[in-house]
């Protein structure tokens, strides 16, 4: 491992610094905004025959963010570099993956074929929201999972009891992965209905499991206006558990998400920094924050040194036993 | 033929499909509260011909966006063709490496509307016509030139105003006392063409077009300041300048400081592309000029009309070649 670099846009640079701390290197932040928010990259380092790192989850500001991941890409393949890795720890526009209505895009394939043809080699993200995701592209995508920095984080706890719940039928995989990791008792469903007229708007219907008297975990992708996850929450709750946590992947935290988590009855939400979080996401005494650094440092050093990302790092909630 | 409007020229695109006597097709931007958006496409569009318009002024990365995921709605939903109507083509000026280490930023924009399916591509007075070399597919490269000709053959009925420095008549202009200007060097391809245009005879002996000067500025590339060197060509009472855009309005505002600093009484501006940034409507309503005049390739929002300000409407220009 010698000569690879890394650099970041605008959306998450403390975490590509973070990650450049740990792996002893300096970040370049070539991203620059003229004054009609044209943007404009320059890197300055020589970049012929090397790998270029580059970190940049696509939110906040989803479209400006997807941008500059491009202009970044363009840059490193115009200066020669000899593969183009793109880290998007999290990736914008990744729920809308499917046509779950006619007449629409899909987005995220989209995007992903952008980042494509920009020049990318290679995308490496963290909890994508469906793996079929990885199938938009012709070059290699690696998906890690946070898992990897959220365990050990929970496991601190030492949660007797632990349930583990999904605050969907769509995180029942994630959230028997998870029971399995952490050895729980058990685990439940709330079962929630979702309007897509009204697109954001979610509310708890009714759960399978036993959760009285135990200590609940709830595990999801991410937290956007924490409809799903705080109305899960409150839900288990009002069935008589003990405790209830959240170990979530990306804390968009939209809208009014930390007043719900004020007036929710769930006792921490424990989520990592794929995404920049917002001072008073970071300061409010329900949230933990861990970061990915360690992971994605990891992943740099496993796809310098040509090691298996998927023997040391993926301890993969899907996997079902 | 269906028009759709991405949000960025909702009226142009009205006034487009007015002009063809249609509708625009119904659309639906919504847009979620991490500032996702997400397009869906209300009518059926199989084997239609598709118009999106959508200039991408500021701002440009989320316009972009938004048309990339409409002509993908467009394409998955069957649509023959989609053509984009996209006036004003933003990161134009980013079409070559100026230092080592940048981007193209508008080949990436060019792959990827080429990648999403865009099969035509019409826009307004590129700021280098090299720009149009960038692209595969087809594209119809118009002017607002034909439109500025009328405004200017008119102009000389046009009263002075009350400068004090220039005495405050309000007598014509006579058309031997004016000249066209190009505020940049970048603009002399365009001052030609329209100077021929003016010709006052085509048919007869008078091929000589409008007279015109070109001022010839430098500019520090670290700290963005312009300065004017010298202007090449003869001045006249009567200035009209003539550019492809105004963002900042600072080359408009140096143009003016420039030509009144040589004897110049009366300044026009004429511009395709409204990109107003920062705070251009003050600079330019401030400035020693009679009147600026621009099109409606962008649109130009209510705080940022000022009194000087005349808007012409490129719609019909649009609809003639759909």
């Amino acid at each position: 491992m010698n000569d690879f670099l890394l650099m970041t846009g605008k959306s998450n640079s403390k975490l590509a610094h973070a990650i450049g701390k740990i792996l002893k290197k300096e970040v370049s932040e070539p991203i620059s905004v003229f004054s009609d928010g044209e943007i404009r990259v320059r890197i300055e380092s020589n970049m012929r025959r090397r790998h270029v790192y580059i970190i940049q989850p696509t939110a906040p500001r989803p479209n400006d963010a997807i941008m500059e991941l491009l202009l970044m890409i363009d840059a490193a393949k115009r200066g020669s570099a000899s593969e183009i890795i793109a880290i998007i720890p999290y990736f914008g526009y990744s729920r809308q993956d499917r046509k779950e209505m006619s007449r629409v895009p899909i987005s995220a394939s989209l995007v992903a074929s952008m980042i494509e043809y920009a020049g990318a080699n290679r995308i490496l993200t963290v909890d994508i929201h469906s793996e079929q995701e990885e199938g938009f592209v012709k070059i290699p995508w690696d998906n890690i999972y946070a898992s990897y920095t959220l365990l050990p984080e929970i496991k601190k706890r030492k949660l007797a009891n632990l349930v583990v719940a999904s605050p969907d039928k769509g995180g029942v995989v994630r959230a028997t992965g998870y029971a399995r990791l952490l050895a729980a008792e058990g685990i439940a469903i709330v079962y929630k209905e979702r309007d897509l007229n009204i697109n954001d708007t979610s509310k708890a219907l009714s759960m399978v499991g036993d959760v009285e008297g135990k200590n609940v975990l709830l595990t999801d992708d991410m937290l956007s206006t924490g409809g799903t996850l705080l109305s899960a929450a409150d839900f288990i709750k009002s069935r008589g558990a003990k405790s209830v946590r959240a170990a979530v992947t990306h804390g968009l935290f939209s809208d009014e998400a930390l007043d719900k988590v004020d007036k929710s009855t769930v006792d921490e939400i424990i989520v990592t920094d794929t995404m920049m979080l917002r001072e008073e996401v970071v300061k409010h005494p329900k949230t933990t924050v861990v970061s990915v650094a360690p992971l994605l440092s990891s992943a740099i050093e496993h796809i310098e040194s040509g090691e298996s990302l998927s023997h040391d790092l993926i301890l993969k909630p899907s996997e079902t036993q | 033929m269906k028009i759709f409007a991405g949000s960025a020229n909702k009226p142009l695109a009205e006034n487009i499909a007015k002009k063809l006597n249609i509708s625009v097709s119904p659309l639906e931007i919504h847009i979620f509260p991490d500032d996702e958006k997400r397009v869906r496409v209300l009518e059926s569009v199989l084997d239609e011909d598709c118009v999106v318009v959508q200039p991408t002024s500021s701002p440009v990365d989320a316009n972009y966006m938004e048309l990339f995921f409409i002509v993908d709605a467009l394409k998955r939903s069957g649509a023959r063709s989609v053509t984009a109507v996209i006036p004003y083509l933003g990161y134009q000026r980013q079409d070559h490496i100026f230092r080592e280490g940048e981007a193209v930023s508008f080949s990436v924009i060019v792959k990827t509307l080429e990648a999403v399916g865009v099969d035509k591509v019409i826009t307004f007075d590129l700021h280098t016509i090299r720009a149009l070399e960038m692209f595969k597919i087809s594209v119809v490269h118009l002017s607002a030139l034909s439109l500025f000709t009328e405004k200017i053959k008119h102009l000389g009925r046009w009263p002075r105003h009350n400068f004090e420095d220039v005495g405050g008549d309000s007598s014509e202009v006579n058309v031997k006392e004016r000249v066209l200007v190009s505020p940049d060097m970048g603009g002399i391809r365009r001052i030609k063409i329209l100077s021929e245009m003016l010709a006052p005879n085509r048919n007869g002996e008078g091929l000589t077009g409008m007279p015109y000067a070109t001022i010839v500025k430098n500019r520090n590339l670290a700290t963005g300041e312009i300065t004017v060197s010298e202007i090449q060509g003869e001045l006249a009472k009567t200035a009209i300048i003539v550019d492809d855009m105004i963002a900042g309005g600072n080359t408009v505002v140096t143009a003016v400081g420039a030509l009144r600093q040589r004897g110049v009484e009366q300044i026009f501006v004429f511009a395709t592309h409204a990109v107003f940034s920062q705070n251009a409507p003050v600079l330019l309503q401030e400035a020693l000029i009679e009147k600026v005049y621009v099109t409606d390739t962008i649109e130009i929002p209510e705080g940022k009309m000022f009194e000087k300000l005349e808007v012409l409407s490129v719609a019909g220009i649009i609809a003639e070649n759909l």
